[in-house]
């Protein structure tokens, strides 16, 4: 996969998204959007250049898991690779994440090789 | 009943109930119904009256109820939940402070050595490029260079992994964020509860405010004794969990 690529990194905390936004440059990765909700990610996404979405599930406004159905429920956003990243742990809610079609699951507190493990993953099997 | 009640009563209905006994008296049953539907009525808006009053007394009652449970929800579950809340905030906290001085102290050694040694090198490697230097020392040279290269790189390494580190220690701040909302959606709540009491008990206040709605969109960071049903330990558990899945 190209270091090209585009990721879209939605989290209503800002010291997150600059966390995420360095661990993606520390791999290479230098085109990051970022977004605060579900909301205002949607506009983002349907301009149809983003690669990749990293999202939290515990948003104000517009949650992750509603922002992943949508996602799902968009013919050309459909396949869109899509890691959630979240202080969410329960089973049931990692169960939910995966039935609405998430790629990858990253609990809080997290480290940068977990991340890294995880992006590689799907993206390796992310249509090109 | 004081005696200017007995009056008023008397002047209400006494001519009437004297003309009802009279009517039955005589056998006028026409003019008996009239006069008791008569005294009826003048009792009637005072029956709505009485039965409106009940209602509302009803339904105060009612209101009250309701908030005296949800008080009691507050003091038996909520605030102590609360308190667990707060303090595992204060826990995260204090950790992300040891970790971020612990991996400043841990990234002073390799800083100090690398300059120390880069700075003694300095003098020989300047001595040698103004070619002032003998063969003996050239090879000496090139012997600490020999050591300091692959020393300076994994210095460099390991304070480069302590800055990331020393990054990913922040991201306390995100999961006490929101605990900390959850616990100010509760006060707010305790709050609207607070002042629809006081209004139902006659006080006079500005009209209550809808009771804050509870985060509905995930439930946040797990916190130990508080969070319940089936959790993952960590992200081998998730892994496990979605590798099942095949994800």
């Amino acid at each position: 996969m190209s270091k090209d690529i585009k990721f879209l990194v939605v989290d209503d905390f800002s010291t997150m998204r600059r966390i995420i936004k360095n661990l993606l440059h520390d791999l290479g990765y230098h085109n990051v959007v970022e977004a605060d909700d579900g909301s205002s990610a949607l506009p983002l996404l349907q301009q149809g250049d983003i690669g990749c979405l990293i999202t939290d599930w515990n948003m104000p406004g517009m949650c992750g898991l509603d922002l992943l159905k949508t996602v799902r429920g968009d013919a050309k956003l459909a396949k869109l690779p899509v890691l959630m990243l979240t202080a969410e742990a329960k089973r049931e809610q990692i169960l939910e994440a995966a039935q609405a079609g998430v790629n990858g699951y990253v609990i809080k507190p997290f480290t940068a090789e977990t991340l890294k493990e995880k992006l590689e993953k799907i993206l390796a099997g992310a249509p090109s | 009943m004081s005696v200017s009640d007995a009056a008023s009563l008397q002047s209400l209905y006494g001519a009437r109930l004297a003309a009802l006994l009279a009517a039955l008296e005589r056998g006028d049953d026409a003019a008996f119904l009239a006069t008791l539907d008569e005294v009826l009525n003048m009792r009637r808006p005072e029956l709505f009256g009485e039965l409106r009053d009940v209602t509302v007394n009803l339904k105060v009652a009612l209101d009250r109820f309701r908030l005296d449970a949800r008080l009691a929800d507050f003091a038996e579950k909520e605030m102590p939940d609360a308190r667990q809340r707060l303090a595992h905030v204060i826990k995260m906290t204090d950790e992300a402070a040891h970790r971020t001085l612990d991996l400043v102290e841990q990234s002073g050694p390799p800083a100090e050595r690398t300059s120390r040694a880069a700075a003694s090198l300095t003098t020989a490697w300047k001595r040698f490029r103004m070619r002032q230097i003998e063969t003996r020392e050239f090879h000496e040279l090139l012997k600490r260079m020999d050591a300091f290269l692959p020393a300076a790189h994994a210095d460099a390494d390991a304070i480069r992994r302590n800055l990331s580190e020393l990054l990913l220690a922040q991201g306390y701040q995100d999961l006490t964020g929101q605990i900390l909302r959850g616990v100010i959606a509760l006060v707010h709540e305790l709050e609207s509860v607070l002042i629809e009491l006081t209004r139902l008990s006659g006080a006079d206040l500005a009209p209550s405010r809808a009771p804050g709605a509870r985060a509905t969109h995930g439930e946040g960071p797990v916190v130990p004794g508080v969070t319940q049903g089936e959790v993952a330990a960590g992200q081998q558990d998730v892994d496990a969990l979605l590798s099942g899945l095949g994800i």
